[in-house]
């Protein structure tokens, strides 16, 4: 029997956000993992995360992990891999398969964050191989550097289906479609332009209904769902395709919750069975904390501040901070939490199809609820969208309240305003001057952000935009430029390919458009 | 949780065009299986796993829970409460045998 | 295929190139990588036929979680390929139910 004052289970953002809190406070803290490696699912992701900075945001989820890493391992957290947490016992006992073995571990305090588990949908053929969940095809290409397919069908359009098709397209992947039983896109508006202007088609109220071949998927049968998700009839399309990547969700993985004994309650806006928590994040055993997509499942940026007010709790409960110093840090962590669950994709508004327009009165955008991209007309709503600005100015095609800031903060001269409430949509302000430096189109996590410069030369526009694929086309190269539906629209010639550092990886081109497709332009193909 | 009802069925079974799916990868558990089980008169999700083995293999039900839970729900006009879950128990990953005949003891081994 | 290079993460840091067989046949893979990815590099996409219906299973959730891609690994069945590391010489066998080919077949004739 080994002891740790704090035995936390699972070593993703929850967890060692958990341990590193704790450990700072002075305690003894263990985290167990069944990989091999830590992390959880924060090496999977590549793509910049959203909220504002205190919350990572403009971070790659990779980066993010290798920091929680380093953080944890230089306070001391000793963190036990390939170690299967198997079961919770009375008196906070557990049962550790570790190297071939059962070792028994015992703590004060045991945290559960053992994250999410994919939902799955069954269809005929969806045990053939090439019918695999979203995360296999992350593991694949951003871990392990192999494409998962060549033409792959993406099953679901929230925040995950939209992610790992934009990150299957960078892996040199070619997404026949993203569809979704939904008759609107479930995930965030801009994550679906991304992925839409480089032409790839969503088909809502869609379905699988076969994965055709004979030992592998050899194409995909789709049909059109009538309002009962039932596919209708004679609707059915095939497409070429020799993968189909589930992305429907996540339930929390919450067994050891349950077997610890902990009150469960099964609640659809959390995705499932989960422990009842209090706003500790304690749940109903003594010293049993449950934080992260085990509590409910939401982004990792919020996993990462329940950890920590868990860590802080548990501190305090066992007297290694002061009551002032505990309030004081989940007041702020709280508040951080609160700043992430605004706008219309909070945890609250989960499943909610009545909303028509934002936190600003604007009509939301039914294009892009339908298609994965917002309308010329739909988008002249939005006042950071105008293109009538003499010179070189930002286009924020930012329609939906989503909690995301570094925008304000990249530019230095003031041009944008987001405010305190960071789910308000960026407003530019007309006094400020652009100088076009680009920092701001890097900044978006959302790949929303534009600059375009209608007085370029006599007849012709530019327009600067972020681009993450490879070949990077260099300056004098001519090939099309693409509205936001990905269809060519004109002759486009790159005029500079900016990367730098700071971008981190997002380089910026700018290519000359004839000027009456300055507002239309939006993606560049060689 | 509703009260259940348990009335034998009068009914002869429906068969339904995707009742040969599988729904259980692990245990190879079709759909049909999952409805005659339910027909036959289990009517919780444990009940299921039992009857059937679906979420008993190797997963453990990590990937076909909810698909089973929305046959039973449907098939008996319950919500997902009503039928419950899979009991998380120990171990909740699958463990080789020999594992377990490698505890290390030594807190017992005093007594 | 395997990404040569990739926008975000440029080149993969991969081990020494290394042998293993499959079903008695010649492969190459890379230390460290898994086993499946090895296999999805060289195209093979099943890796067991499972017990009842005999049908072809390959990756499914790649994180060692749904135990679809398990294979005979150096003799012992039900490996997860997905997450055990692919190692220099490595015999690697597709899983017919928890057996080999041979062994389910003098079963099943």
């Amino acid at each position: 029997m080994k002891r740790h004052e704090v035995l936390v289970i699972g070593a993703g953002p929850a967890g060692l956000s958990a341990a590193i809190e704790a450990a700072k406070n002075g305690m003894d803290v263990a985290v167990f993992d069944e990989n091999a490696r830590p992390g959880g699912q924060l090496f999977k992701q590549i793509h910049k995360f959203f909220g504002s900075k205190e919350h990572h945001a403009k971070e790659r989820g990779f980066n993010i992990g290798k920091d929680l890493l380093k953080e944890a391992r230089d306070l001391g957290v000793k963190v036990y891999l390939d170690a299967t947490v198997m079961g919770i016992y009375y008196d906070k006992e557990i049962l550790v398969n570790h190297n071939g073995e059962v070792d028994h571990f015992k703590g004060d305090t045991i945290v559960i964050a053992t994250g999410a588990a994919e939902n799955m949908v069954s269809f005929k053929g969806w045990d053939k191989p090439g019918v695999i969940g979203a995360g296999a095809a992350q593991a694949l290409m951003n871990l392990q550097g192999v494409q998962p397919g060549e033409k792959i069908l993406m099953v679901g359009s929230g925040n995950v289906g939209l992610v790992v098709s934009f990150q299957l397209l960078q892996a040199g992947c070619q997404v026949a479609a993203v569809i979704d039983a939904a008759p609107r896109v479930g995930g965030y508006g801009v994550h679906a332009s991304k992925v839409a202007r480089t032409g790839v088609p969503f088909y809502m109220k869609h379905t699988v209904v076969e994965a055709l071949g004979e030992d592998k998927v050899e194409g995909a049968v789709i049909a059109e769902v009538d309002d009962h998700f039932q596919p209708i009839p004679g609707t059915e399309k095939t497409l070429d395709v020799d993968t189909i990547c589930i992305a429907v969700g996540l339930s929390p993985m919450s067994q050891l919750a349950d077997n610890a004994g902990c009150e469960m309650k099964f609640l659809p806006k959390k995705g499932g069975n989960v422990p009842v928590v209090n706003e500790y994040n304690e749940t109903s055993m003594d010293g049993i904390f449950c934080c992260g997509d085990v509590a409910g499942i939401e982004e990792a940026s919020s996993a990462m501040l329940q950890g920590k007010i868990a860590g802080s709790t548990a501190s305090y409960k066992n007297g290694y901070i002061d009551e002032d110093e505990w309030q004081q840090s989940v007041e702020k962590y709280r508040a951080s939490l609160e700043q992430l669950r605004t706008g219309m994709f909070a945890p609250q508004n989960k499943g909610r199809t009545d909303m028509t327009e934002t936190d600003e009165g604007i009509p939301l955008s039914k294009s892009l609820l339908a298609k994965g991209y917002v309308t010329d007309e739909e988008l002249a709503e939005f006042p950071a969208c105008s293109t009538k600005v003499s010179g070189v100015h930002p286009v924020i095609e930012c329609t939906q309240n989503i909690p995301c800031d570094p925008c304000q903060d990249a530019c230095k001269f003031g041009c944008i305003k987001v405010g305190s409430n960071i789910s308000k949509l960026p407003v530019i302000n007309p006094e400020a001057t652009c100088t076009g430096c680009g920092m701001c189109i890097a900044s978006c996590s959302g790949q929303a952000i534009f600059l375009v410069n209608e007085d370029y030369e006599d007849g012709f526009a530019t327009v600067a935009l972020p681009y993450e694929f490879l070949p990077l086309p260099q300056a004098g190269d001519k090939g099309k430029a693409l509205d936001r539906s990905g269809k060519p629209v004109c002759d486009a010639e790159i005029v500079s390919v900016k990367s730098s550092k700071v971008m981190d990886m997002t380089n910026i081109l700018t290519m000359k458009v004839p000027v009456e497709y300055a507002g239309t332009a939006r993606f560049y193909r060689a | 949780m509703t009260k259940i009802v348990r009335t034998a069925a009068t009914e002869p079974f429906k068969p339904m065009p995707d009742d040969d799916m599988i729904v259980c990868r692990c245990e190879e558990i079709t759909k049909g299986e999952i409805r005659k089980a339910v027909y036959d008169g289990m009517s919780t999700t444990n009940e299921v796993k039992r009857w059937l083995r679906c979420g008993m293999g190797l997963c453990q039900g990590q990937t076909c829970q909810k698909n089973v839970q929305s046959i039973i729900s449907r098939e008996l006009g319950l919500k997902i409460p009503d039928i419950g879950q899979i009991t998380g128990r120990s171990p909740v990953r699958p463990v080789v045998m020999e594992v377990f005949a490698n505890d290390v003891l030594d807190v017992h081994e005093e007594a | 295929m395997r990404i040569a290079q990739h926008p975000i993460l440029g080149t993969y840091e991969k081990g020494q190139k290394v042998h293993f067989t499959l079903d008695g046949q010649d492969m190459v893979g890379y230390e460290g990588e898994s086993i499946a990815a090895a296999l999805h590099a060289a195209g093979v996409m099943t890796h067991r036929y499972t017990a009842k219906q005999h049908k072809p299973r390959g990756i499914f959730c790649a994180i060692g979680r749904c135990t679809d891609c398990v294979m005979i690994v150096d003799g012992q069945p039900n490996v997860r390929t997905c997450i055990t590391e692919l190692k220099e010489g490595m015999n690697i066998q597709t899983q017919y139910g928890v057996e080999t080919k041979e062994a389910w077949e003098a079963k099943n004739k």
